[in-house]
């Protein structure tokens, strides 16, 4: 685990809307640069955990800390990839992963410093000059990997951000955002329903209870990258994420009404 | 395991040497050949009917060849005339722009300002320019009196198409925006703009063509001695057909080529959009 350092992130929030309770005292830690999947059922608020970690919702109750700074993406370097398309379609895929950086007002060599590497590190050299509509689903997500990982980033927020992808594609950018992660040091949080993913990407997994959400259990993986799916040790830590989680619906169909 | 799992992409510049004829000059020769047939047609026709009230495309080259050497009969050449009438639209136009489009993002930004002013804006929506003349030649003369008008038919298309363009923003596109810090004014001019230049730009077609509908219509009330519709009027008075329609055709000539140059400037901006269609 590469977590050895020091705490990136904190989080401790409860969040309504209105009367409905979405999340009950959501609370774990991040460390500087762990990779942190974070799954739940379908429903429980993943979405909206994004919103609020990324600053642009402030919680109920509670608070999200960056560096012991409340999130506010207008202080720390915050990056967001998106589960649905998000790249500009007016903006070349060398200017759609310059984004974040003009945003922040980057000296202009060390926007074309940075992109000029990132493209390499992505796989999208060649392709610099289409437009989103001339490339594939995977090669969209990339060019959107690449924008979050391109400014020094505090935390990378990710939202299921392969879920509209083929297996084959899935399979493949998993991997590859592996080794951008592992060439590019950041600390990561990824939220998803599917737990092969988090086991296979996590250094550790945060199981989510059905709403009202809080924290059911955290799973260190302690296996060894490249991880192989076929293992015996993998399919054991699969298994257990997907007995907790279950137990999270069965917990809550056995509560009375 | 850097795999490209994509399937190749078309290349940019697709050479084939078809596309050019294909593409631009097949067009451009078929327009040639039946704007010919419509001549010859329009010849004969004119033969047949022999009468001065129904001249052939003959006589009308002869009174534009007579007009633009001499000019009409106080003097005026035809370039005054275009022009004249050219130079009022650009301006007129030019401020409808200039109020609609900042006007259209802001109403489209802040719905409930739209929402709680719609029975002011509205409304003037469907008085046509036209109606606008027996005050306009009250309370204006010369330049600022056609300016006032060409304002008036220009206006409502570029506001609205600027307004109704706004919706189109997508949500995801400011998120992205916004989860890397940017300000108000970042959105405004990265997101939102480039979002809605495209309307914007369909929105100053139609108005050009009000602009222009307006000022044939604006100048035939008098008022000047300058412009096409001034011309048309004063030849009509001396029952000099072909002179008339030479005004009504350079009219639509130029309309046409200022449509055209707003398409070529579009196809130019929004090539990302354009090559949807390769």
């Amino acid at each position: 685990m590469s977590a050895a350092g020091k705490i990136k992130v904190q989080v401790s929030e409860s969040h309504r809307y209105g009367d409905l309770l979405v999340h009950d005292r959501i609370e774990f830690d991040v460390m500087e640069n762990e990779f942190v999947c974070v799954v739940g059922q379908s429903g429980c608020g993943k979405t909206t955990l994004l919103d609020i970690l990324s600053g642009m919702l402030k919680p109920s109750e509670g608070h999200v800390f960056i560096d012991g700074h409340p999130a506010d993406p207008k202080k720390q370097n915050i990056s967001f990839v998106f589960q649905e398309p998000s790249n500009l379609p007016w903006l070349t895929v060398w200017d759609n992963i310059a984004t974040g950086l003009k945003i922040k007002k980057y000296p202009h060599a060390q926007v074309t410093r940075v992109v000029e590497d990132i493209i390499d590190v992505v796989g999208l050299r060649g392709f610099e000059k289409y437009y989103p509509h001339q490339i594939s689903g995977g090669m969209k997500q990339r060019v959107a990997i690449a924008r979050a990982f391109a400014t020094d980033a505090d935390v990378i927020l990710m939202d299921e951000p392969f879920v509209s992808l083929d297996q084959h594609t899935r399979e493949s950018m998993q991997q590859e955002i592996l080794d951008i992660w592992k060439r590019r040091k950041r600390t990561v949080i990824f939220v998803t329903h599917n737990l092969e993913e988090a086991v296979f990407l996590g250094d550790r997994v945060i199981i989510l209870t059905a709403k009202p959400a809080h924290v059911k259990e955290e799973m260190a993986i302690d296996l060894p990258r490249p991880r192989n799916l076929l293992s015996p040790e993998f399919n054991a830590l699969r298994i257990r994420c997907s007995e907790s989680l279950n137990a999270t619906r069965a917990a809550k169909s056995a509560e009375p009404a | 395991m850097n795999t490209n799992v994509n399937p190749p992409l078309p290349s940019l510049t697709n050479n084939k040497p078809s596309r050019l004829w294909s593409e631009k000059l097949r067009p451009v020769a078929y327009n040639i050949l039946s704007l010919a047939g419509a001549l010859v047609a329009w010849h004969l026709l004119a033969i047949l009917v022999a009468s001065p009230f129904f001249p052939g495309p003959a006589k009308i080259l002869d009174a534009f060849i007579r007009l633009a050497n001499a000019g009409d009969t106080m003097g005026n050449s035809l370039w005054a005339h275009s022009w004249g009438s050219l130079h009022r639209v650009l301006v007129g136009f030019g401020i409808a722009v200039l109020l609609g489009v900042p006007l259209g993002l802001l109403m489209g930004l802040h719905k409930p300002l739209y929402v709680s002013t719609r029975s002011i804006v509205e409304p003037f929506r469907f008085i046509p320019p036209i109606a606008w003349i027996p005050l306009a030649i009250i309370f204006f003369s010369g330049l600022p009196r056609f300016a006032f008008l060409i304002f008036l038919g220009a206006f409502f298309p570029v506001y609205t198409a600027t307004h109704v363009g706004v919706a189109r923003v997508e949500p995801i596109h400011r998120k992205v925006f916004l989860v890397h810090g940017a300000s108000k004014f970042q959105v405004l001019t990265r997101v939102v703009v480039p979002t809605v230049l495209p309307d914007i730009f369909g929105g100053m077609r139609v108005g050009m063509g009000a602009a222009w509908l307006t000022i044939v219509a604006a100048e035939l009330t008098g008022g000047t001695s300058i412009g096409l519709g001034r011309m048309m009027v004063d030849y009509s008075e001396l029952l000099k057909i072909p002179e008339v329609i030479v005004g009504m055709l350079l009219v639509g000539a130029i309309g046409f080529v200022l449509n055209e140059s707003l398409l070529l400037v579009e196809k130019r901006l929004f090539r990302w959009r354009w090559q949807v269609t390769l």
